[in-house]
């Protein structure tokens, strides 16, 4: 048995453990407590998505996606632990989604830090994106779609940037990585970042810091391109039935492989995505409202004309709300708009990937505890790309522990 | 444990006319006691999940007490059917707990949940005999809920998954939780046989058949492996 068959096999057996112990009623527990369990175990399915509108960078549809989750956090000192989750997307290849040290210096103050494979600060959806979080089957826009931007492939002017729009699931550029892949989401929900973190809270407010290796777009374990991202979020809760997140992140985007393939006098600046984020909750009763807007710039190098000399833009918005019905039942929405500045080519001034707007109706049901059933339809609309318009009917069957 | 729970809801549920006191309605006077102490030795089950998604580790938490046990008629006297007696308990939220975690009420009782806490929680169960979710309120404000079937209800918080209590329901009014010492004490029961029961964590752990004299006190301790 090959190595990742054999940490297949040793997930699936703890999911197996855990999960008949989660029926019962708890997460698995072990060695005294200091080893817990859980984990969620979700399948997502909806006819095929020609558009691509759900695609994430693993070139996997988010809704049509079986994925196996095991998290577990070992206390190894009363104030040091160390926490894991690995997954498994349609039965492939495990992956660690995280895998990172979380310290509390000094018992009885607010102040944490962690290091490792982290969760994101910016903004609020990345660390509520577990299917148990999230109460429609797909990802927001900004944390999901593919826009046209690639970190190791670089157009050599406007127009080819341009002439990408709506095509983000597979781009291909000439310079450094010539094979056609995926585009970068905004901020990638689907893979944690490599770094170090660092959270104190003051009531009302809580700030975290993080250092880290890649970018929103593009977090990576190792380090591409010698530069960090430095990113924060401020959080205001006045009342508890409001939340208030301010978010920056820079961080040198473009990768060493696409750098090296510039010519000599394309190669010196800083290529860095910037990003601000500002996300807002109120709850109050049953009912849920949630918002985010994330604005993101990426500088590329300006190469030939028609020169990309400014940063591309794109600003990512969407207000989500659920309501509970009765016990165990809710329905829930989505509105949202992603949106690219404008462009200069010799194709006339327009945004340098196509805008996306999204409307996605839904509910879900828990016939027990630790089973939660959803089901949507989505609306995609675009103004560029082959498919420019469709609807989508999603079901996800989720058991978490 | 999901049989033994079902077993204990069944057992709840379907609490009937003891044999041998069915016809029988002593005066108080002539009733007898039951009493004892539970030993719990089994180790106490951690009800958090990893926090894998947080940016820091979480407050100081008292540790839910697991210890505490309800004992009880599995068959009671006819007359304790008919005189229900419904009351008032308070499940408090307090520090992301729910205390207590073990609370046993007779079928009609109201339960208060007030947050004592400075967050948000939101009461909620999908448990058959009662399901309920309050939403969510702040500190100061409080949510009722009553339970009109006997059973087990298992009671959660919808944003701190850690945070879940037990309250059993009974038909009748003989059951009694134990105190921090473990110790129990059934009043005022009428002479006849029963079958005494044990519910400790999300299951019957144990049963004892026994006999109880007018006037007479039967002392019975039991242990939880």
């Amino acid at each position: 048995m090959s190595s990742c068959g054999a940490l297949a096999a040793a997930v699936v057996s703890l999911l197996v453990l855990a999960a008949s112990h989660a029926l019962a009623g708890d997460p698995l527990s072990l060695f005294g407590g200091r080893l817990r369990l859980g984990g969620e175990v979700s399948g997502t399915i909806a006819p095929e998505d020609e558009g691509f509108f759900n695609y994430n960078d693993y070139e996997t549809s988010t809704l049509r996606l079986f994925r196996i989750d095991l998290i577990a956090e070992a206390q190894l000192l009363p104030s040091v632990s160390l926490l894991f989750d690995g997954r498994m997307d349609n039965l492939a290849e495990p992956r660690v989604y995280a895998l990172y040290l979380r310290v509390r210096p000094w018992q009885g103050r607010d102040f944490d830090l962690q290091a490792g494979r982290v969760p994101p600060v910016f903004g609020s959806f990345a660390r509520r994106r577990y299917a148990l979080d999230n109460p429609l089957p797909s990802l927001p826009l900004a944390y999901q779609y593919l826009t046209t931007i690639r970190e190791d492939a670089l157009p050599g002017n406007a127009e080819q940037l341009v002439a990408q729009r709506g095509r983000g699931w597979l781009v291909r550029y000439p310079i450094g990585n010539t094979t056609a892949g995926p585009g970068r989401p905004l901020v990638n929900a689907e893979r944690w970042d490599a770094g170090i973190q660092a959270r104190v809270g003051v009531r009302p407010f809580s700030l975290a810091l993080a250092v880290t290796q890649g970018t929103l777009s593009h977090p990576e374990l190792e380090d591409e391109n010698g530069g960090k991202q430095v990113s924060a979020r401020l959080a205001w809760t006045p009342v508890p039935a409001f939340v208030a997140g301010f978010s920056a992140a820079s961080g040198d985007f473009v990768a060493d492989s696409a750098r090296a393939a510039l010519p000599e006098d394309g190669g010196t600046g800083e290529y860095r995505q910037q990003a601000l984020g500002l996300d807002l909750e109120w709850s109050a009763g049953h009912l849920i409202l949630r918002g985010e807007a994330v604005l993101s710039r990426w500088r590329l190098p300006a190469i030939d004309a028609t020169r990309i000399e400014a940063p591309l833009g794109a600003l990512g918005l969407f207000a989500e709300a659920r309501y509970k019905l009765r016990p165990g039942l809710y329905v829930a929405s989505r509105v949202e708009r992603l949106t690219m500045a404008e462009l200069a080519s010799s194709f006339g001034p327009r945004s340098w990937d196509a805008p996306v707007t999204r409307v996605e109706l839904g509910g879900g049901w828990s016939p027990a505890r630790h089973v939660l059933l959803k089901t949507s339809w989505q609306h995609n609309w675009r103004d560029g790309g082959r498919v420019r318009e469709n609807d989508l009917v999603a079901a996800q069957v989720l058991l978490w522990y | 444990m999901v049989l033994s729970l079902a077993l204990a809801a069944l057992g709840l549920a379907s609490a009937v006319v003891a044999e041998g006191a069915a016809a029988v309605q002593e005066p108080r006077a002539a009733s007898g006691t039951i009493h004892g102490r539970v030993e719990v030795r089994r180790a106490p089950v951690g009800s958090e999940r990893p926090a894998v998604a947080e940016l820091g580790m979480p407050g100081p938490r008292e540790a839910v007490d697991r210890r505490r046990s309800v004992v009880y008629l599995e068959t009671a006297p006819q007359p304790a059917f008919e005189t229900p007696s419904p009351g008032r308990a308070v499940l408090d939220q307090r520090n992301e707990t729910f205390v207590p975690p073990l609370l046993a009420v007779t079928v009609g009782s109201t339960v208060e949940f007030p947050n004592s806490d400075r967050v948000y929680h939101n009461v909620f169960s999908l448990s058959k005999p009662r399901r309920f979710d309050l939403g969510r309120y702040p500190r100061g404000q409080s949510r009722s809920v009553v339970f009109d079937r006997p059973g087990v209800v298992r009671v959660f918080c919808e944003i701190h998954s850690h945070m879940s209590a037990y309250i059993l329901v009974f038909a009748h009014r003989f059951f009694a939780v134990t105190d921090a010492e473990g110790r129990y004490r059934l009043e005022t029961v009428p002479p006849g046989s029963y079958t005494l029961a044990l519910w400790n964590d999300g299951a019957v752990r144990a049963r004892r058949e026994l006999r109880v004299e007018a006037n007479g006190a039967v002392e019975l301790d039991l242990v939880v492996e």
